[in-house]
């Protein structure tokens, strides 16, 4: 469940290390993104000397959340923290590691 | 699919029941219900809790070791689809079940072994002792049946023996 001004951490190599949350893509009105939503959100914390800067907009998949994702097979699954892969405009990642394990429901969705 | 065990209390997590919780250290905890995963949120220790199946192995309460846990193993082998492999799998589930609940029956029995002479001693202690919770004194003087009959020994001669049961 993260909305604006949700703090996320960056599980890739991309140069941010902590992103807020502004707008989530898809609908006017939309609430709350979950795992494996596009979200638009400004970058908090960047590692020194890498292409993206702090305070840059950016696009960005979310991959962990604490909140719990329900599948249509029945299983639950709780992170223990908010994370997000940067991406561009056409839904490639902007990094080039992924740090850690991800659902395999974000692996379908875009890029791999 | 996979059956899975439930981290706190070592049930079975069947498809469609119960939570995952994955942690920042890639370990996946699962559990069978909210009960064990609000347990767990409280940080309690399955092996101090006394209804897991944790603790009741610790403290000798259920079977550790046998023979047919072995069969329960986690295996990462994937095997080849056999018809028959898979026949014979299901009938010796069954058995292994039966003979698994049949050794865990019989290391129950041997645990209460050895507690029913105590059981009988201290019923016939609060029998004689709390009767009056049950029946008023007065009562049971006029109704014998509710106190333990007094063993008669006919002593026709007081011999050495009778003198010393008595």
């Amino acid at each position: 469940m993260i909305q604006p001004q949700t703090h996320l951490n960056v599980a890739d190599n991309s140069g941010a290390r902590e992103l807020m949350c502004i707008r989530i893509l898809g609908a006017s009105n939309r609430r709350y993104a979950q795992i494996g939503d596009v979200i638009v959100a400004v970058i908090k914390e960047a590692v020194p000397n890498m292409p993206l800067e702090k305070s840059e907009v950016v696009r960005a998949v979310i991959v962990r959340t604490c909140k719990e994702l329900k599948r249509n097979s029945g299983m639950i699954i709780r992170y223990d923290d908010n994370a997000a892969v940067v991406i561009d405009q056409e839904g490639n990642p902007k990094g080039t590691r992924i740090f850690w394990c991800n659902p395999p429901r974000i692996e379908t969705i875009k890029f791999y | 699919m996979r059956l899975e065990k439930c981290w706190f209390c070592s049930s079975t997590v069947y498809p469609g029941h119960g939570i995952q919780y994955v942690r920042n250290d890639a370990k996946v905890f699962r559990f069978c219900r909210s009960k064990c995963h609000k347990n767990f949120k409280m940080k309690r220790n399955p092996r101090k809790v006394k209804w897991t199946k944790a603790y009741r192995r610790l403290n000798g309460k259920d079977m550790t070791q046998d023979a047919t846990f072995e069969f329960e193993r986690k295996r990462n082998r994937p095997e080849r689809y056999d018809r028959s492999v898979t026949e014979n799998t299901l009938k010796a589930i069954k058995k292994i079940d039966k003979v698994r609940v049949d050794r865990e029956a019989r290391h129950h029995s041997q645990r209460m072994k050895g507690k029913k002479a105590q059981v009988l001693r201290e019923a016939t202690k609060e029998l004689e002792q709390s009767i009056h919770m049950v029946k008023a004194p007065a009562a049971l003087q006029e109704d014998s049946s509710l106190t333990l009959p007094k063993i008669k020994v006919k002593v026709s001669q007081p011999t050495e023996d009778n003198r010393m049961l008595e």
